[in-house]
């Protein structure tokens, strides 16, 4: 499977070898800087910078600038670990390499002693400002770590393969990975007790690779692999079911609670509020050490599956080809209370007795009752916009609660802060966009619904996960549109100034999905400058895919999509260019 | 799979090393190169910095045992042996003799090799004028005893262990007696060592030697004089190999020399006899001992170490207090030859015994310490370790003898490997006292980091950078495939793949069916309901209207009871029987012609019977030849050029990219990486499909490529039921089946995951168990370790497609026949179980035919599906029965069993010899 990739990039060897010429002042300079430096240390470090400066200059020869400020991501040198490899020089092969407009022209004494202090500054400013400028190509690349990193028992799952995956991302040139961290793994027995060995123990392996980590905080539980929620807030759950989710029919939704209770006593006398900033407390103390050097971000996890919505689609069927629309989650006492009270402070107390009653039901398209009906449905009445301007704003200020949290207790630490939302993009060419209406999102044709919520991550400063970067429209049913609604969401963050870490929804094995990753990441105004991958395991170390990866990490450190080939583009652009002539020259 | 598609990679740096040991090696082997295709074994591995796991892998395990005590008047409080698994590589010869033997006509070869080791010789004939196929069965009565045919092309004979030794080393050897007036151009052979799996081939390729002396078309012939000393120079020949394969690489150097050879008259045969050099893995036991004495007059513990390690023997080492096994250098006085290292350890030489084998040492510590210490390092700047682990000795007794050797009881097949060559960086010490994974780890990458650093060292020492650049990136990407390679190992081997699925996939079906009767049809399994008839045997072709023989038995075969019949493979073929296709858009052939085979694909349907095309798309014969004379071209509307065949095949000089699969000897592979391939077998696919009107496929020799390509396929022409033949052969020990035979099912079930679940695959497990089973009486075997079927029906019963027979296993080829007068438990057993049986044509048509009728009206009358449920009632020695959907119930064997009527009414459906059915009312 491999070989197709070596075969398809032999023809390019030539070009390597085409410059002896380049290749000679490069040793010149070389050997100058060898004779000018004097201690043996720098020296090697010097030289070993000039591999990397050599390195990046073919990977990205477009986009190396050879400033102080592009140096440092080029920073190859994490000293304590003895472990050298550039982040920035992703594995790279035979790719074109043309030197042509690239010259080496830089003297190369200062550029290389530069390299080697601004490594140091840049450590500086890191460590001050926590925030860490675009790397030479524009984006950090992540990897998630398995769900089940660490089992409920608190021990490293496949830690060896664990340990093997992150040396591989290392020695690719990737920048950090991405841990999943659960609450039912960590708080799993009573409430305010934490257990965090085993994700100390990953944090541990992950520094001493030299790699990055982000922290996924997971008020969640996850079906498969199953992670349930802490046992003491399940059984809470027994007698107290309104602290769950609830649709019209009563079913619960029990695998986060429901965003009503953020502010009531539910567990043993605190809020959940309470719960997770305690949790967040512990975190903190424990990995104070990682905080700012190994762990660089922290993602709140929002509602169900880590995302800000209501878990309307739980009960939608993956399988079938044209999912439904969902239903509404406000059926549970709580959700019910503040709906009563919400439509009799504004006058209209009859709204208020229950959600809208001509719903189609999880499985069923719009079409079906009243609500969502493409011309004339209940959405576009007057108690339309009442109950969604209601059921989106509870959202909205669940996730400007827990954002806020997060933001006060990481403020003080140089971590990112960041929150994800969901990709609702079935039924998004329908006016009503009935499945984000259920989810929380009122974005209907009339309006946009993701202002609102890129206002609120930019009163937080924080960032905005979006998935589903890997979805092409074409693998998807004629009403559904990942990429129209990709592109709504990333304006929305341009528009209020959010910064945009990517997501993929699952590791594909089609190549066109990659190239859409790409394009996504590569579109000019969006502040996209980070993309986590999803995820490491079987399937992503698999033969099928892996290779597709590496080609697409390799591709990510040449920035655009083709820069390397953009001088043989000129030419084929000259070509064709003279060929249309030659065609109008025929046809006059 | 993931190994294999990995592996290419790992060889070539082998080679690429300038370690000057590698050097000396190769000017031993002149002047003959072996090449290896083999995970385990690794040639010259030893050299290989990136690969420390293969070289040198040292298990500790400790059983007590007495030591030597050199002083009687102190208290022993601890002595252990740690038993020390070293692998190593040893050199020796392959052979070739070729003789006259009793009178002018008869020869003889022999082929021996001076390894320990379970030898078998696999090989073939090239006969006269046979241009398709240089790999052919040789004539019955050339074949040894002992040997086992191997599809239709090999033989594969051990060699003997002979008793008779030259210079005290062991000897294996195969004699093989033929005639030489048989026609016979060339036998070629590989040698294949069971233990380690690996094949041994001659430079690269099959080894060969010519009976007949005509055009030699490479460099791979044996005992030609001309290709003595044809070694092209070991580095000027791996220089060149760059990202292209090894075996590439290979053949078109030795292309080269074949080229230039000239066709010689027939000469008589001559003899000749050749040695050539053979380097293998294996393993060497030593063992330390360490005994911890008390010396009662002072609080001072003595340590007392003693191995047959051979050379120079260094024990890194140091003391610590706690448990927590933090290092720390003890007071002196130390041994002689003891430096300290990094103020963290101390090193020490241990001394050459007294009677010259082996080394020993003697430490003398103060009291107040918990324990000792240490990891050895040899000579070659190996690490070994405890299970990954320093060993460690306890200093104080308080828990007894028994209790402190079992603290760390080795289980005996932990391997653990440190390497060295960053020995002299100084940070091993630092890390063994931490994770000593971690440690392991770390060298690791330093060792690439160290790489990096001697190719900018050589930049500015004015070396060629070029070459050594892509080198250094090349095993940085080597790196991380092997590392990749690893992680999916482990994640994959951890999640369960496939039982709990297909439990769950059954148990959906069974609700789903429950809820309402629809069927769901996939191309993996049809209805669910299938029942499969092989329309044709081995002779099926010889009365050149086949065709229209089964169009007259069409009726009859649809009574029966079958909804699919698999038609033979109906293109124009270089072999009668047809898996031999040239054009695959002519199809007229041996069977009939298009337009009948047209009719007969609509009188089946008629009947309402669904049909399968037999299709290979492994391989296909040429047209012409290549300007080598190699045949590789291809003519028809498919008229591809050699770029379509796979290009480690050295038989076929073909210029695709390698094989994503085993080959076949006897055609040009089909590279199915390339686009345009595949682009024109998915457009023949739909043309089969809409044009002839087949309704699926039986897919020839998929081990020959990846599934995902099959996936594409199946995608592209939407078949209604497809299955694979995914043939390997079961795991044999001593000339007994292995009770589990998991590994072989995953394979399987690998291919049918790779195809997405769109093919099903021939449970060549089952029946290979069944063989087992009913032969030697074995019937326990029918049951696997968690009381499921054990064969692909247990793991992913809705793609398994059992059979007991087909044309290669039985008819006139019997490459591995079903126990003779048994068929009819086997069938007993495969109508009743789930997965969608196929019975074959011969025993359709025989005396079984009521029998096998009873038992098809019986699956089809109690809707016995693929995805049924078996529950094993009895599996012992001579009896096997169990209850599927609780509505059959079987038993083969002689052995007694009856079901009880309990919730069920039992009624005996049909009897035969030595198996019962039943049943429920």
């Amino acid at each position: 499977m491999l070989s197709a990739t070596h075969g398809a990039d032999e023809s390019n060897g030539q070009r390597y070898n085409r410059n002896p010429a380049v290749a000679d002042s490069l040793l010149d300079v070389t050997q100058l800087c060898g004779s000018s430096t004097t201690q043996h240390l720098p020296r090697v470090l010097v030289v070993l910078g000039l591999y990397l400066i050599m390195e990046a200059s073919v990977i990205g020869a477009y986009q190396v600038k050879f400033g102080t400020n592009d140096y440092r991501d080029l920073g190859f040198c994490n000293l304590r670990n003895k472990v050298c490899i550039p982040p920035r020089t992703r594995i790279c092969f035979n790719q074109s390499k043309n030197w042509r407009n690239f010259g080496i022209q830089f003297s190369l004494k200062d550029s290389q002693t530069e390299a080697v202090r601004s490594e140091e500054v840049s450590r500086d400013t890191l460590s001050s400002s926590g925030e860490r400028s675009k790397s030479v190509d524009g984006i950090e690349l992540f990897v998630g770590l398995p769900l089940d990193a660490v089992s409920e028992c608190n021990t490293v799952n496949h830690v060896r393969a664990i340990a093997a995956g992150l040396k591989a991302l290392k020695l690719m040139g990737v920048d950090g990975v991405e841990l999943p961290v659960w609450w039912g793994v960590v708080e799993k027995d009573s409430m305010g007790q934490y257990e965090w060995s085993g994700y100390r123990a990953i944090a541990e392996l992950v520094e001493k690779m030299g790699l990055k980590m982000h922290v996924l905080f997971c008020f969640h539980a996850n079906r498969e692999p199953k992670i349930p929620l802490p046992n003491w807030v399940s059984q809470i759950g027994e007698t107290l079911p309104s602290i769950f989710f609830a649709d019209r029919l009563g079913q619960q939704y029990k695998e986060c609670l429901s965003l009503a209770v953020d502010d009531l006593p539910v567990l043993n006398g605190k809020t959940p509020i309470q719960v997770y900033q305690e949790f967040c407390n512990s975190f903190k103390s424990a990995f104070a050490h990682f905080m700012g050097s190994t762990i660089t971000g922290i993602t709140m996890g929002l509602g169900p599956d880590g995302e800000l919505r209501y878990p309307s689609d739980h009960r939608v069927a993956k399988s079938s080809k044209t999912p439904g629309v969902g239903e509404f989650q406000c059926y549970d006492n709580n959700m019910l209370c503040h709906l009563k009270r919400h439509a009799e402070t504004t006058g209209n107390p009859l709204w208020g007795l229950s959600g809208p009653h001509d719903v189609p039901s999880y499985n069923q398209p719009p079409t079906v009752n009243n609500f969502f009906k493409e011309q004339g449905g209940s959405w576009e009445t007057p108690y339309g916009d009442f109950f969604l301007s209601w059921y989106s704003s509870q959202l909205i200020s669940h996730g400007d609660r827990l954002i806020s949290l997060a933001s006060s207790i990481f403020s003080d630490k140089t971590v990112t802060v960041s929150g994800k939302l969901p990709l609702v993009h079935s039924w998004y060419k329908a006016r009503s966009h009935p499945s984000e209406l259920t989810a929380g999102f009122y974005n209907t044709a009339n309006r946009d619904g993701y202002e609102a919520v890129a206002q609120m991550f930019a009163r937080n400063s924080c960032r905005m996960i979006l998935p589903g970067m890997d979805l092409l429209d074409a693998h998807h049913p004629s009403g559904s549109s990942p990429q129209s609604l990709l592109e709504q969401m990333k304006a929305a963050c341009v528009k209020y100034g959010v910064r945009v870490s990517g997501q993929n929804t699952s590791v594909s094995q089609v190549p066109s999905c990659f190239q859409q990753i790409k394009r996504n990441l590569s579109e000019g105004n969006v502040a996209v400058d980070l993309f986590s991958y999803q995820r490491m395991g079987a399937d992503f170390f698999s033969p099928k895919h892996f290779p597709l990866f590496t080609e697409f990490v390799r591709g990510l450190g040449q920035g655009d999509l083709h820069s390397d080939d953009i001088p043989v583009e000129e030419v084929k652009s000259v070509h064709t260019g003279s060929e249309a002539q030659k065609d109008l020259v025929q046809s006059a | 799979m993931p190994t294999i598609a990995l592996e290419p990679l790992l060889h070539r740096k082998i080679i690429r090393q300038t370690n000057p040991r590698f050097q000396t090696e190769l000017r031993k082997i002149k002047p003959f190169s072996l090449s290896y295709r083999s995970n385990q074994l690794n040639v010259c591995g030893s050299f290989s910095i990136f690969k420390p796991r293969k070289f040198l892998a040292v298990s500790a395990c400790s059983n007590s045992s007495t030591v030597t005590r050199p002083s009687e008047s102190t208290e022993i409080i601890y002595s252990e042996t740690f038993q020390l698994k070293l692998r190593e590589t040893v050199e020796g010869k392959i052979f070739i003799r070729l003789d006259k033997g009793k009178n002018e006509d008869n020869w003889q070869l022999t082929v021996g090799c001076s390894l320990p080791g379970k030898w078998l010789l696999h090989w073939g004939v090239h006969y006269l004028g046979d241009v398709g196929s240089e790999w052919d069965q040789p004539p019955i009565k050339m074949r040894p005893p002992g040997s086992i045919a191997i599809k239709d092309y090999a033989i594969e004979t051990p060699l003997k262990k002979m008793d008779a030794t030259e210079g005290g080393y062991c000897l294996h050897e195969v004699k093989i007696d033929f005639d030489c007036n048989s026609k016979i151009a060339a036998i070629n052979f590989v040698l294949k060592d069971e233990e380690t799996g690996s094949w041994y081939q001659h430079r690269g390729r099959d080894f060969k030697v010519l009976l007949v002396d005509y055009l030699c078309d490479g460099g791979n012939v044996v005992g030609a004089k001309k290709s003595f000393g044809l070694w092209q120079g070991a580095l000027g020949q791996l220089s060149n190999m760059f990202l292209k394969t090894e075996a590439h690489q290979r053949t078109s150097i030795d292309n080269k020399k074949g080229s230039a050879e000239t066709i010689q008259p027939n000469k008589p045969l001559e003899g000749f006899y050749e040695e050539l050099s053979v380097v293998k893995e294996i393993v060497v036991d030593n063992s330390i001992s360490v005994s911890v004495r008390k010396c009662p007059e002072t609080t001072n513990t003595l340590v007392y170490f003693e191995t047959d390690l051979p050379g120079d023997v260094v024990l890194h080492w140091g003391v610590c207090r706690d448990n927590n096994k933090q290092w720390e250098i003890p007071e002196g006085p130390y041994p002689p030859d003891t430096e300290v290292f990094k103020s963290k350890a101390l090193r020490t030489r241990l001394q050459t015994k007294e009677n010259g084998c082996g080394v020993r040492g003697l430490f003398t510590l103060n009291g107040g310490l918990e324990g000792f210490l240490f990891v050895l390092k040899l000579n070659d700047n190996t690490w070994l370790k405890c299970m990954g682990n320093d060993f460690f000795i306890p200093l104080v007794s308080s828990g007894g003898l028994s209790a402190l050797s079992g603290e760390h009881q080795c289980e005996g097949k932990g391997t653990m490997i440190s390497l060295g060559f960053n020995s002299g960086s100084g940070d091993v010490g630092e890390t063994m006292t931490k994770d000593n994974q971690g440690a392991s780890h770390t060298s690791h990458t330093d060792g690439i980091i160290k790489d990096i650093r001697n190719l900018v060292t050589d930049i500015s020492s004015g070396k060629t950078w070029k070459t050594k650049s892509k080198a250094a990136q090349e095993s940085i990407l080597r790196e991380i495939e092997k590392l990749a390679a690893e992680a999916y190992s482990i994640f994959r081997g951890s999640s369960p793949t496939f039982s709990q699925e297909a439990v769950s996939e059954a148990e959906a079906i069974s609700e789903t069916q429950a809820m309402k009767p629809t069927v769901k049809i996939s191309t993996g399994t049809g209805s669910g309901f299938e029942i499969l008839c092989q329309g044709f045997n081995w002779e099926s072709h010889k009365s050149g209207r086949w065709y229209m023989e089964l169009h007259e038995k069409a009726r009859d075969l649809s009574s029966v009871g079958f909804t699919i019949i698999w038609l033979p493979p109906p293109t124009e073929s270089v072999s009668p029987e047809g898996y031999m296709p040239k054009d695959l858009y002519n199809l007229n052939s041996r069977y009939g012609t298009v337009d009948e085979l047209k009719n007969v694909v609509k009188r089946f349907h008629e009947v309402g019977m669904k049909v399968l095309g037999d299709v290979v798309l492994n391989h296909r014969c040429a047209h012409y030849q290549n300007q080598n004379g190699v045949w590789n071209i291809f003519g028809g509307r498919l008229n591809w050029d050699d770029r379509a065949v796979v290009a480690d095949d050295p038989h076929f000089q073909g210029r695709g990219n390698k094989s994503s699969g085993d080959s076949f000897h006897a055609a040009p592979n089909i590279d199915h990486s390339q686009e345009f391939v595949r682009r024109d077998l998915k457009e023949w696919l739909r043309w089969l499909r809409d044009d002839i009107g087949y309704d699926g496929w039986r897919l020839d020799f998929v081990r020959g490529f990846w599934g995902g390509y099959v996936k594409d396929y199946l995608e592209a022409s939407e078949p209604y039921f497809t299955v694979g033949e995914y043939w390997d052969s079961l795991s044999y020990k001593y000339g007994e089946m292995d009770y589990n035979q998991d590994a072989h099912r995953q394979r399987i079930i690998d291919w049918i995951n790779a195809t997405g679940g769109t093919a099903g695959a021939f449970d060549v497990t089952t029946k290979g168990i069944l063989h087992s089973a009913l032969e030697r009486r074995e019937y326990w075997r029918l049951s696997d370790g968690k009381g499921k079927p054990p064969g692909v029906l247990g793991w992913w019963p809705s793609r398994a497609v059992t059979f007991i027979e087909n044309h290669d296993t039985g008819s006139t080829q019997g490459h591995w026949r079903f126990p003779r007068g048994k068929e009819m438990q086997g069938y007993a057993y495969i109508l009743t179980h789930p997965g969608t049986p196929a019975v074959f044509y011969d025993h359709i048509f025989s005396n079984y035919q009521s029998e096998i009728r009873t038992l098809v009206s019986l699956r089809n009358r109690k809707k016995i599906h693929c995805r049924s449920n078996v529950k094993i009632a009895k599996a012992e020695r001579d009896v096997y029965a169990a209850i599927i959907d609780d509505k059959v119930t079987m038993k083969i064997g002689p052995g007694y069993y009856e079901p009880t009527n309990g919730s069920h009414q039992w009624s005996l459906a049909i009897e035969g010899r030595d198996y019962k059915v039943w049943e429920a009312l």
